[in-house]
């Protein structure tokens, strides 16, 4: 299948998130490869996704899972080598699958060499590609984020003999973007990728990337600027490519990067996120339809991007001391569970594995306005292990089948990167790709059905949404429209069957056609449309007017 | 169950949208208009203070008020007053409203039996019944009313305050002894406007046969009290401060009588087997003090309730000889002639007295409203001497004169029994 040569093809993508890590090992040696991702194509094509997300793959000392770069331009030996990536790159595009691939450029490794040349000496060229400071006082209005681990923002240079600012470990130093050097380096690594085909990036960890005193060094204008030349030149030499902003901040906040259609096309609802967990704990739809009301509309050619659980912790910065504290003793009673500001948690051990809840989840994942972002595993509704540290809880291996190692590699068990969940519950015997492929009801026969759903129709993608807020507030229902396409999505929050009456008057007439089973249901009229739901059942109709 | 002709189909579906809660707040209303709209802010703001993460509602049971009373309950929002005290709620909190039947004779007793019916639907741990007049509301009183209900299991929770000596005498003079003891618990304002009760109380308070009577749900709140304390409900008291200032407006007597003694004198038949077997009184829980008195000077005309006093004892001789012993109206009839420096109505008079009032009443020698109207006057009596006897009292002075006049009622309870035993 070709590619799509839209160029809002993101707007309609169905994205999986995955490290090449963790998907398949086709050498043995205990670690995925491209290689190994390269054969599981077929998997990923079928499963209905048309975009795949991967995590850093390049050279790096793996202090922080591959966000600490020691070389833009190579793949980690560990993964393959860059003709290697190049296969899969053209494999995937063969099938019609977009790869996004990551930009960290707020930090590198404190192995990289620009790093190592930068500390050697005060005169050196590349000193200025790195922020210095004799003092370990300036910018003290900006937060410290890796709560856990760091006490600050400086971090003492033996070699040097000076103070170097990082935003999140220490041993990821902050590159200096009021340098013209670096940006311009930074357009030269992209180049690099964009050249050989890849689709898009997602930039990490874009607030921090400027810093300037009596500020929080967030979202700082200079910030700005230095993401508009990159997407001026982006736009100017790889038309169609896209950059996709990681920025956990509040609606508000981030609606600057979207710029005027000139700086990201698309950004991470953090907020949205937690707030689908809350209000199916509250079984009540005020976190949803709250967090949605503040959000800011963003230009016709920007898209958000959604998603119920990732590979870092399930992120609680963005709600209210309150609000964190429910999250926390609702999905996190075990402490252990808890990281930064965050729970380090798979999706179905958070739903505690209700299949209704785990559905329902994903119903409101694919239908809210947004691209969908599915993390590994969780459309077979792999678990966790909360043993490891870190957030390596949530990334341990693919499970493909019941067999040797779950099918992930033929290594000796002990050789792998991390060991395989083998819990009665969630261990790769009881929860594996083979096992679901044979069973008609299993979750990843389910997840495959509604991303087909999802996919027949441009609404969910590129659709307006209007709430409709019946008096029964366990009940969240919205109507997507696209010209004169309308769909309606009703969802139950609750655990016990609901009757919910809907206002849909300025739809009558029209027939409901439920777009699963494509049955028909009654003819809205002049009177209140009266549905009666099971426990987290939901409904998505396609309005017609016949 | 709730009789299906109590609840309009509008209410049922508002019920229906709100669903089962954790937390439901009664608010009984008719032309509330000047206050209710901060109560509900103080309300809701106890909410978010005490039970952030409950699934709470507020119902309205409006008596069809024209003063915009239930738009008012209904359209405050919480947001309103995010900006001033950073609150925010976590949930959807409902506030709905509906009119209880207004052809009911007494207003609070229709408005009760709609938020028990509501709360029978929407099945609360804890509820509470909230005063739409309670100038002095403050939030924490939701915790103070609702937390032993929702944390430590409590049935019903009645409120103390700290009241003036000279307020409420019907309660220190009449209720609270008559009430501690015939039950035999010492519950200081058995009969108040809020009050938090767990809704297993409600549901059982719900089914009993309080509604049809002839009082037709007159002093339903008192008689929910007695109903708490005869079924062995967990109970306790918590102590809220201030009484509110509202109410010292003069109160018209035989409406309070009515609510008053005339709910309690309907309960004593169906209680007799609880309270025909109790002897002495037991001190409730308390949370704080069981209550406080404010000393500061308040004027109070006695001369009046005297003259009203005589006025009664001269022309309802013939009511009177049909409900007291002709002993205790040759008295009363005797202290109608001293002068005012030495007019008493003592202690054990006025507790025979009450007694002698409350057989005649299960008798029902004449139409027992007549009976509650023939007290109000020689009531007045007894406050007269009340008020004389407090004059200067300090406040443990007048905490023991009321303390002896709850041991005339309880050490004078066999001639209660007596007479009794004497009508059947």
């Amino acid at each position: 299948m070709p590619l799509n040569r839209d160029v809002l093809w993101y707007k309609d993508a169905i994205v999986y998130q995955v490290h090449v890590r963790t998907f398949h090992d086709s050498n043995g040696d205990g670690i995925g490869d491209f290689q190994g991702l390269e054969g599981k194509l077929d998997y990923l094509e079928q499963l209905g996704i048309n975009t795949i997300w991967l995590m850093p793959f390049f050279p790096s000392p793996l202090r922080d899972d591959g966000y600490d770069i020691a070389d833009y331009n190579a793949v980690h030996p560990s993964y393959g080598t860059l003709e290697d990536f190049r296969k899969f790159l053209g494999a995937a595009h063969d099938r019609g699958i977009r790869v996004i691939i990551e930009l960290v450029s707020n930090h590198t490794s404190d192995q990289h060499p620009w790093f190592q040349e930068s500390r050697s000496s005060q005169d050196n060229p590349r000193r200025d590609w790195y922020v210095w400071s004799d003092t370990d006082t300036r910018y003290k209005g900006a937060r410290i984020i890796f709560l856990d681990t760091e006490t600050s923002n400086w971090a003492w240079d033996p070699i040097s003999k000076s103070f170097y600012w990082h935003r999140f470990f220490s041993h990821q130093p902050d590159l200096n973007y009021d340098n013209p050097a670096v940006r311009e380096q930074m357009w030269n690594v992209m180049k690099f990728w964009l050249e050989m085909g890849v689709d898009a990036f997602r930039l990490d960890a874009i607030p921090y990337l400027v810093e300037r005193e009596g500020t929080n060094c967030e979202n700082l204008p200079e910030t700005h600027d230095v993401l508009k030349e990159l997407r001026r030149k982006l736009d100017e030499h790889f038309p169609g490519r896209m950059l996709l902003a990681e920025a956990n901040q509040w609606p508000a906040d981030l609606r600057p990067y979207f710029g005027d259609g000139d700086e990201f096309h698309m950004a991470f609802h953090f907020p949205l996120m937690p707030r689908m967990f809350m209000g199916l704990k509250l079984e009540d739809r005020k976190p949803i339809t709250e967090i949605l009301q503040q959000t800011p509309e963003i230009p016709p050619s920007c898209q958000w991007s959604l998603f119920l659980r990732n590979h870092d912790e399930l992120t609680l910065e963005m709600v209210t001391d309150m609000e964190r504290d429910y999250m926390y003793d609702m999905y996190a009673g075990n402490k252990t569970m808890r990281l930064n500001l965050g729970i380090r948690r798979r999706l179905a051990p958070l739903l505690e594995n209700d299949r209704r809840r785990i559905e329902l989840m994903n119903v409101m994942l694919m239908s809210l306005p947004g691209t969908p972002i599915i993390y590994y595993g969780d459309e077979i509704g792999m678990g966790d292990n909360i043993n490891l540290g870190d957030r390596n809880g949530v990334r341990t291996p693919m499970q493909w089948n019941g067999g040797w190692n779950g099918g992930f590699s033929a290594a000796a068990p002990e050789r792998l990167y991390a060991p395989l969940i083998e819990d009665p519950v969630y261990g790769y015997p009881a929860v594996n790709v083979l096992r679901q492929k044979a069973s008609e009801h299993s979750l990843l026969n389910w997840m495959q059905s509604i991303i087909t759903v999802r996919k027949s129709t441009a609404v969910f993608g590129r659709g307006s949404i209007e709430f409709l807020y019946p008096a029964n507030h366990r009940i969240l229902a919205y109507v997507r429209r696209l010209d004169n396409e309308v769909v309606l999505v009703v969802n139950n929050l609750s655990s016990s069957a609901q009757a919910v009456e809907l206002d849909l008057r300025r739809y009558k007439g029209n027939i409901l056609i439920e777009m699963f089973g494509r049955n028909i249901f009654p003819r809205v009229g002049d009177l209140p449309y009266l549905l009666t739901m099971g426990p987290y059942q939901f409904y998505w109709f396609r309005l017609r007017r016949i | 169950m709730a009789e299906e002709s109590y609840l309009t189909d509008d209410f049922l579906r508002q019920l229906m949208n709100v669903g089962e809660v954790d937390i439901l707040i009664g608010l009984p209303t008719h032309n509330n208009a000047k206050t209710v709209g901060s109560i509900v802010h103080t309300i809701q703001s106890g909410i978010l203070r005490g039970f952030p993460r409950e699934r709470a509602v507020i119902i309205n049971a409006d008596g069809g008020s024209r003063d915009g009373t239930p738009e008012l309950v209904t359209g405050v929002s919480i947001d309103d007053m995010r900006p001033a005290s950073n609150l925010h709620t976590l949930r959807t909190l409902h506030s709905i409203s509906t009119k209880y039947a207004s052809n009911a004779r007494s207003a609070s007793g229709a408005a009760f039996r709609t938020i028990l019916a509501a709360a029978e639907l929407l099945r609360p741990k804890a509820c509470v019944v909230m005063s739409p007049e309670s100038a002095n509301i403050q939030p924490e009183w939701l915790s103070m009313l609702l937390g032993p209900i929702y944390r430590d299991g409590f049935d019903l929770v009645t409120p103390t305050y700290r009241r003036h000596k000279f307020e409420g005498l019907l309660i220190t003079n009449l209720l609270y002894p008559m009430t501690r003891a015939l039950y035999g618990l010492r519950i200081r304002e058995a009969y108040s406007p809020e009050f938090g009760f767990s809704g297993r109380l409600g549901s059982q308070f719900l089914g009993q046969n309080v509604w049809n009577d002839e009082t037709e749900g007159a002093g339903v709140e008192l008689r929910f009290t007695l109903a708490a304390i005869a079924g062995k409900y967990r109970i306790c008291q918590s102590f809220l401060g201030d009484k509110d200032r509202i109410e010292r407006h003069a109160v018209d007597l035989v409406p309070a009588l009515r609510q008053t003694a005339g709910a309690l004198f309907s309960a004593l038949e169906p209680d007799f087997p609880v309270w025909s077997i109790v002897t002495g009184s037991q001190p409730a829980s308390t949370t704080g003090p069981d209550h406080e008195v404010l000393l500061e000077p308040l004027r109070v005309s006695r001369k009046r309730l005297r003259e009203m006093f005589l006025a009664g004892i001269g022309e309802l001789e013939s009511v009177f000889q049909s409900i007291l012993s002709p002993s205790t109206l040759a008295e009363l009839q005797s202290i109608a002639h001293l002068d005012e420096e030495g007019f008493r109505y003592p202690a054990e008079l006025w507790v025979r007295t009450v007694y002698e009032f409350a057989a005649s009443y299960q008798k029902s020698v004449i139409s027992r409203d007549h009976i509650i109207q023939a007290l109000a006057p020689l009531f007045r009596g007894r406050m007269f001497t009340f008020l004389t006897e407090n004059r200067n009292a300090s406040a443990g002075e007048v905490e023991k004169n009321i303390e002896d006049l709850c041991l005339e009622f309880e050490s004078l309870k066999p001639y209660l029994l007596q007479l009794w035993k004497s009508r059947e």
